[in-house]
């Protein structure tokens, strides 16, 4: 259809025979998303984007090695997830990342009250809190469920594991998310 | 008071984080661009994940045999009229200096002017190729000594006549590659550099005011090129023939022009 987004593996095949401007759009297609998997590594915006612009370089320096038909975006974000990893290793950070959101954006549910919003405020402070202690692929499984919106499939893709192994591995940092969290947020006074 | 996450409330607390998470700021693709285009500029042996320094032993043994070689035979020179490119060691000879010229006379498209791109291709010995985006050219020009074709486009709309030239756009296109090492070494004040892909190569982007470039010719001889319209120009080479195209445009246009030559 006219005007219709070319479909991922168009702009990939385009893309791999050297059409840059093709993969160009792939980049702005999913550049937040590369962003925020990188963010949820390194708790550092700058570096987010500087490592997820990295990834999609070496994405596209391995393009020829891209199995066609593949799905791209977890194949993708495996590569800007790895570039980020590599960048808090070199760094020597402690695994803890102070995560943030933007909390002036008005929120999704316009029936709160502001009582509830201000709670609803307060849970995401605590469960970030909570989310920063944990280990990597424990916020990364989390992130890609819950902020990306990953299917099962992709999720499998984007950390490299066996389909049937995703669930227990969401169970499990769900797990230990209420763990570190202690299971209790506070509503104020 | 605390209350207790249910599953529920954790579940949506995630997806509402999801939701107020930061992504870019700006549009990324420029700063990948230019990535990727450093990237593919860099030598191969950069490309290996050498640890920093790793090749530097190397660079400097070469480096001492090469002057010694350069010292003690001075035909060696002569045979290595060309350039070396080393990590951290270049020699290369160039018949003049680059110089700006500022007041240049208006150039003038030499050469036999010939009728048509098939015409232009068989005097001058390779396939001439034109970029479909500036429609039909005006006119072709062929020099044979060195070959040189030359294709102006008198009027395209949305890019401004050239003051020295009185043309929107030219498109030259000669046998040689581009000598890139000298590329950020020719430029003067008021021009900038970048790097840009293209096809599978990639092209260099001069604005501001660039009047000199350098390429290597078919006999391996690095060769000075004097620009004719002094405006934004880019510069690529494809099959063993270096193309440029000069005309008033930016960065993005001056790819997408560059990207439809056929």
């Amino acid at each position: 259809m006219e005007g219709r987004p070319a479909e991922d593996a168009v702009l990939v095949e385009r893309a791999q025979h050297g059409d840059t401007e093709a993969y160009g759009e792939l980049v702005r297609r999913y550049q937040a998303l590369a962003t925020r998997t990188a963010y949820v590594i390194t708790g550092l915006s700058t570096e987010a984007e500087d490592a997820a612009q990295d990834g999609f370089t070496k994405a596209y320096f391995a393009l020829a090695r891209f199995r066609t038909g593949a799905p791209f975006r977890p194949w993708l974000l495996r590569i800007v997830a790895n570039e980020a990893k590599n960048r808090r290793k070199a760094a020597g950070r402690r695994p803890t990342v102070d995560l943030s959101v933007a909390e002036d954006r008005p929120s999704g549910d316009t029936a709160l009250s502001p009582e509830e919003a201000a709670l609803a405020s307060e849970r995401r402070t605590f469960v970030l809190g909570a989310l920063g202690k944990l280990r990597e692929e424990d916020r990364l499984v989390i992130a890609y469920r819950y902020f990306m919106q990953l299917s099962e499939a992709e999720m499998a893709d984007a950390l490299g594991c066996a389909r049937g192994t995703v669930k227990s591995r969401l169970s499990r940092a769900l797990a230990r998310l209420r763990e570190v969290a202690g299971g209790e947020v506070s509503a104020g006074d | 008071m605390t209350e207790r996450l249910d599953d529920r409330d954790l579940e949506r607390t995630l997806s509402d984080i999801g939701a107020r998470l930061d992504g870019p700021k700006r549009d990324m693709w420029p700063a990948v661009r230019t990535r990727i285009a450093e990237r593919r500029a860099k030598p191969w042996w950069s490309r290996l994940h050498l640890e920093r320094g790793a090749f530097a032993p190397v660079a400097a043994t070469l480096a001492i045999i090469l002057v010694a070689g350069l010292l003690l035979t001075p035909r060696f020179a002569d045979a290595l009229g060309h350039l070396l490119s080393i990590p951290g060691l270049q020699i290369y000879r160039v018949s003049e200096s680059p110089t700006a010229r500022p007041n240049a006379s208006p150039p003038t498209f030499a050469g036999q002017r010939v009728t048509s791109v098939a015409e232009a291709s068989r005097v001058a010995g390779f396939t001439v190729r034109t970029p479909a985006a500036l429609g039909e050219p005006s006119a072709i020009y062929v020099e044979t000594a060195p070959v040189r074709v030359t294709i102006v486009y008198a009027s395209v709309k949305g890019i401004p006549l050239s003051p020295q030239a009185g043309v929107s756009a030219i498109v030259v296109e000669f046998k040689g590659t581009l000598e890139t090492q000298i590329m950020s070494k020719a430029i003067g004040p008021g021009t900038t550099l970048d790097a840009v892909p293209l096809g599978s190569g990639v092209a260099y982007y001069l604005a501001g005011q660039p009047h000199q470039f350098f390429f290597r010719d078919p006999a391996g001889n690095i060769q000075p090129e004097t620009l004719r319209l002094a405006g934004n120009t880019l510069l690529w080479t494809d099959g063993g023939v270096t193309y440029r195209l000069e005309a008033q445009v930016g960065l993005d246009e001056a790819v997408r022009i560059a990207s439809s030559l056929r």
